[in-house]
């Protein structure tokens, strides 16, 4: 298996590597992007990346690992990513993650066989205002109850 | 300069020093996992903490710079207890698996805990799972649940060999050192990895199982697998010889020489020493009888080889040397002695380069996989290769009666057919060397020469330094060193040489050669001499050489 | 400055992550203004106004910049921290949802007066929309000449990037975020050099929270004076406070500095849901050792907390209710830190897997006598003994809340030992 930038995702970076001194300074923007064309970062990427950033791929892999946001597999089509800290924890957290498990019969870190949903216990997001609450894809979604997080796999699932 | 005070003893210590690099200076022992003075510095493991007054958290030695007025305390109990409680969280998921690891014996782990631990673990949790026995290279095998992960192996191979193939993935207590997936530790230099892995993480494959190292003797001695002369520990087990498998040599360590090596030596060189007791090692003197050579004794042949040396001399039939840059100083000064002496050989050439242009690199590994060239260069021989060729050459030609060959194997160099035609161009060969090869197999003669870890001696490392090797196990079989058998012919015939040992044949060297003049044994110590060609000692050297013979004789 | 005396709200509220917007707030006015001082007195300025760091270690800002070296041979960095991770934190994701143009505003007046000329925003990289925000803020302020080429007409030139953080909550510590910044993983560096000698890239560099940064250009336009008298003797002005957990209204209030935790809980929150009693209270973010009850009457400064050992962090404040396990909230504390430890440094990386492990065992039914010993020895054994704070934290919180809820937790292991007994004859006897 090989990996290619897309045209877009080349000019993207190009862009990225002329706002730092050097090119290593741009490898979390760039394994975004990555990421972004890709779903995931696969393990192919890698080598390549490290050719744009003139780093060892050794060093590309230890930060793709070191930063949950990169994955390297495929995920489910919606990112369930249920905040389990403290301040969400204490309005509930933990039923929403266990409506979770029941419903879709998925636990941290696993996918539905039909890819629709995956679940991912997180640290805080930075939205302790709403909690309890969970961040799909890219968006937070807040004061989370039984009837919203129903809804929401009810329309994400179809 | 600042001055500062290590529990109690004051110490005046070069600035930029930290605390660590002063109290090693005073022989202060600080524990250490992830410093290593041939590495940057990392702060990471935490053993290192020392109290420092008017600082009110602990610091870690190897990091922490010396000022000025500043007072440590190494063993005050909050420093005692600091460094127990970094202990007990390495420990935390640690197999302590000792009894089946190799490090046992060499590893810090236990050596603090028996130092400054001997608290009884509270540690009653379930211990994470990592990969374990993973050969990460041709050498090496990994046990990352006994990985402290110091990240000594990673700065090796990103800033001693440069080649990155290893790195810390993941977080907290899940991180685990791994190579890159697809790539292996297979550096020129991979094996000191795991000399500098202060646990039993990575272990050495060559060396996993075969003993336990306190069964081990230590000799220090010089690496003779390239003209580079790394120090390096001869590692014998002598104790369990059951245990050898018919390898007397255990293993090889690099040992550390500023001016040379530092901490490192090239896997190339660390496996070197096989040839020791290899399947070819020459233990026993043969000699031809009706075309095939066979085992004979020491007895039996000297007085042939005196007598075929004493009937060229009368007939004024042509005797020639071919000497090798493997002897130590010793030999070839014994040698050349003898020749121009006694058997009236006035040329001298030593080297044989190999066909094809072996690997070398910019760090340790040179080109000349000859420990002495240098060496013999000083003692008078001619280190052109063309000088070789036109000895084989006169031999071809008919014009040498005997021939002696130290070591050679000439096919290395040389055209077979030239080869073919100088060995029978003369009437009798005499080969003296370690290993049988294609040259020895046509020898008149083989006289059976001790490896560098039987004996004793000085080589002189490409850049002249002349560095001592010393005997670490005893000579194979019927095998002498090459200068005890040149002065047990110079007995027999012309003026006798008289030495007892390697050192009297030093001494009769450094007065006789510019290039050793006022060396001794006990001035080139552990270090080495530099050599020069002038004659003259460098001046730093010089006054060191002076000292130490000064304590030496005291 | 509105008419209830708050600073960035009024900008929060009418959306002043729009040029247009800010415009009606006398916009860009005190970045014209700083530009026509000299560097240090705008350095001078701040530290007058007593502004110190609001992102959690409370350093005072202008001190920060004078430690800049003068006329530097290598280029110096501003740095904007905007990884707000400490859990029971919110505020900076409003600055910089919709006050975006005051936190460019302070970064063109900060980089001047240290002079840098260019700026990175490290931002959360859950942070996805508020990124986007800033991205448009920076286009709008390029194309109206607030940005780049000579920054609003005078001969300073500033480039300002977003550089979007990839999940990891050690990022928020300065040296950490300046590794990741470089591209590597997010390790804390050991400390000195400090990163204003040798910072990003090896140069000068100076690390300021976002919440930091958009007081500064109210601070010039109103002179140190008016925003050192808003706060408490050695801390100025104002700032944002979040609370969360068990209140009525949760959310972020721009408060003086030194409004008692009382107030903030009871007033602006609006207390405790259905009237409940308060159990416990963390005034600024899960790092900050707990508070009882008892001790509520403390002003929200950076001093006075410390006097009662704990500290004013991010000003997270996570309030518990009377129902609220506390071994619970001690494991959902640890986990975290156990979840975000880098492994760079033993005592943090084994520290915080094993307090993890104790507490995961304590709430599964598996405690034992020892266990609240052992949790306040192996935090005792990290705390001071680490890399940066996030071990310091860990081992603080596991003893803080055992200093001051040693009760509740003897009695929740006596109740769980109690069980545990009753339900293994065996096990009672092993004991």
């Amino acid at each position: 298996m090989s990996f290619e930038l897309t045209k877009e995702s080349k000019l993207v970076i190009d862009e990225l590597l002329t706002r730092y001194p050097n090119k290593r300074a741009a490898a979390l923007p760039v394994l975004h992007v990555v990421q972004k064309q890709h779903g995931y970062i696969p393990a192919e990427a890698e080598p390549l990346v490290a050719e744009i950033l003139e780093v060892p791929p050794v060093k590309i892999r230890e930060v793709l690992m070191f930063y949950t946001l990169f994955l390297q597999k495929e995920i489910g089509k919606n990112h369930l990513q249920v905040c389990r800290s403290v301040s969400c924890w204490l309005r509930g957290a933990d039923r929403i993650i266990k409506q979770i498990n029941e419903k879709l019969g998925i636990h941290d870190g696993e996918t539905t066989s039909d890819k629709q949903f995956t679940l991912t216990e997180v640290e805080c997001l930075g939205d302790c205002e709403h909690a309890p609450m969970m961040q799909l894809n890219d968006d937070y979604i807040g004061d989370l109850t039984a009837e919203k997080v129903d809804e929401i796999i009810g329309k994400k699932g179809q | 300069m600042p001055t500062i005070t290590i529990d109690g003893k004051e110490l005046t210590v070069e600035k930029g020093k930290t605390i660590i690099q002063a109290a090693d200076e005073a022989g202060i022992d600080i524990p250490r996992y992830c410093y290593h003075p041939g590495l940057s510095i990392v702060g990471q493991c935490r053993i290192c903490l020392v109290e420092v007054e008017k600082m009110p958290k602990l610091q870690v030695a190897c990091y922490t710079p010396v000022m000025d007025g500043m007072v440590v305390h190494t063993q005050s109990e909050r420093a005692r207890k600091g460094r127990k409680d970094v202990l007990e969280f390495l420990l935390v998921n640690h197999p302590i698996d000792c009894p089946v690891c190799d490090q046992a014996g060499e590893c810090f782990l236990q050596d603090y805990y028996m130092k400054f631990g001997l608290y009884d673990s509270k540690m009653l949790e379930d211990k994470n799972k990592k990969s374990k026995a993973v050969p990460i290279g041709k050498h090496i095998v990994l046990d990352s649940e006994r990985c402290i992960l110091c990240t000594r192996c990673i700065r090796f191979c990103d800033e001693v060999s440069k080649t990155n193939e290893l790195g810390i993935f993941h977080r907290g207590d899940h991180a685990e050192l791994l190579p890159y997936p697809g790539k292996t530790v297979d550096n020129p230099y991979s094996v000191n990895v795991v000399d500098i892995c202060p646990v039993g993480a990575l272990t050495e494959k060559d060396f996993r199982f075969r003993t336990r190292v306190w069964y081990l003797d230590e000799t220090n001695s010089v690496c003779t697998g390239c003209s580079t002369g790394c120090n390096i520990e001869v590692h014998t087990n002598k104790k369990r010889e059951y245990k050898n498998e018919g390898r007397r040599v255990t293993r090889l360590k690099p040992r550390f020489n500023k001016d040379v090596n530092e901490y490192w030596i090239c896997d190339e060189g660390r496996y070197s020493f096989t040839y020791v007791d290899a399947a070819d090692r020459l233990g026993v003197v043969m000699k031809r009888v009706k075309g095939e050579l066979q085992e004979s004794t020491w007895a039996e042949v000297m007085p042939e080889v005196l007598t075929a040396l004493q009937s060229a001399k009368e007939n004024n039939k042509r005797i020639a040397v071919l000497g090798s840059p493997k002897m130590t100083n010793e030999d070839l000064f014994a040698l050349k002695k003898f020749a121009s002496q006694t058997l009236g050989v006035s040329q001298m050439p030593v080297t044989v380069l190999p066909k094809e242009k072996p690997f070398s690199d910019d760090f340790l590994i040179r080109e000349d996989k000859n420990p002495n060239t240098k060496g013999a260069g000083y003692l008078g021989y001619d280190t052109d290769h063309k000088a070789t060729r036109k000895l084989l050459d006169d031999c071809a030609s008919g014009g040498v009666e005997l021939l002696i060959i130290f070591h050679h194997d000439l096919e290395a160099g040389f055209e077979t057919e030239l080869v073919k035609s100088a060995l029978s161009g003369a009437k009798t060969v005499v080969f003296v060397g370690s290993n049988a090869n294609t040259t020895s197999a046509r020898a008149t003669y083989i006289l059976p020469s001790c490896t560098y870890v039987e004996k004793e001696g000085t080589f002189t490392n490409f850049a002249g330094r002349v560095q001592k090797i010393n005997r670490a196990i005893e000579p194979l079989g019927d095998s002498l060193p090459e200068w005890t058998i040149i002065r047990n012919l110079s007995r027999k015939i012309g003026k006798a040489l008289a030495y007892f040992e390697a050192e009297d044949v030093f001494k009769d060297l450094t007065k006789n050669t510019a290039a050793f003049s006022g060396m001794s044994y006990s001035a080139i110590g552990d270090g080495g001499l530099v050599a020069e060609e002038n004659g003259k000692l460098k001046q730093g050297d010089a006054k060191a050489a002076a000292q130490k013979t000064e304590t030496a004789t005291a | 400055m509105s008419k209830n005396g708050k600073i960035l709200t009024p900008l929060i509220e009418n959306d002043c992550n729009l040029l247009e917007n800010y415009k009606k707030f006398k916009g860009y006015e005190a970045a014209k203004k700083a530009l026509k001082m000299s560097q240090d007195e705008v350095i001078e300025e701040v530290q007058k106004s007593n502004l110190r760091g609001l992102g959690g270690a409370g350093f005072p800002t202008g001190r920060k910049w004078a430690f800049i070296p003068k006329n530097s041979q290598k280029p110096v960095y501003l740095v904007i921290n905007c990884d707000e991770s400490e859990p029971g934190t919110f505020k900076d994701k409003y600055i910089v949802s919709s006050a975006t143009h005051v936190l460019i505003e302070g970064i063109i007046i900060a980089s001047y007066a240290i002079g840098a000329h260019t700026c990175y925003i490290y931002i959360r990289g859950e942070y996805v929309e508020p990124a986007r925000r800033i991205e448009a803020a920076i286009k709008e302020a390029y194309d109206a000449g607030i940005l780049g080429k000579k920054v609003l007409g005078t001969d300073f030139n500033l480039d300002v990037y977003v550089h979007r953080g990839a999940g990891a909550y050690i990022c928020g510590e300065e040296t950490a975020l300046l590794n990741s910044l470089e591209g590597k993983k997010g390790w804390p560096r050991m400390k000195p050099p400090f990163p204003a000698i040798e910072g990003l890239f090896r140069c000068p560099t100076i690390v300021n929270n976002v919440e930091t940064i958009a007081y500064v250009p109210p601070i010039i336009q109103n002179g140190p004076k008016w925003f050192a008298d808003m706060g408490t003797e050695r801390s100025g002005g104002m700032r944002f406070y979040g609370i969360s957990g068990n209140v009525n209204k949760p959310g972020i209030y721009e408060l003086p500095v030194g409004t008692p935790l009382r107030e903030m809980i009871y007033e602006h929150a609006g207390g405790i849901p259905g009237g409940k009693a308060l159990k416990c209270v963390v005034p600024g973010g899960v790092s900050a050792p707990p508070l009882r009850p008892d001790e509520i009457d403390v002003p929200m400064d950076p001093d006075a907390l410390a006097k009662i050992g704990t500290m004013i962090g991010s000003a997270g404040i996570i309030v518990m209710d009377e129902d609220t396990n506390l071994v619970e909230m001690l494991m959902a504390s640890i986990r975290f830190y156990h979840h975000e430890s880098c492994a760079q440094c033993t005592p943090c990386r084994e520290g915080t897997g094993w307090l993890d492990k104790i507490l995961q065992r304590m709430l599964s039914g598996g405690a034992r006598e020892r266990d609240i010993d052992d949790l306040y020895e192996i935090g005792d054994s990290i705390f001071g003994n680490t890399i940066c704070p996030l071990g310091d934290s860990a081992g603080m919180v596991a003893k803080g809340y055992i200093d001051k809820f040693r009760g509740e937790f003897e009695a929740y292991l006596s109740k769980s030992i109690a069980a545990k007994s009753a339900n293994s004859p065996e096990l009672k006897k092993a004991s």
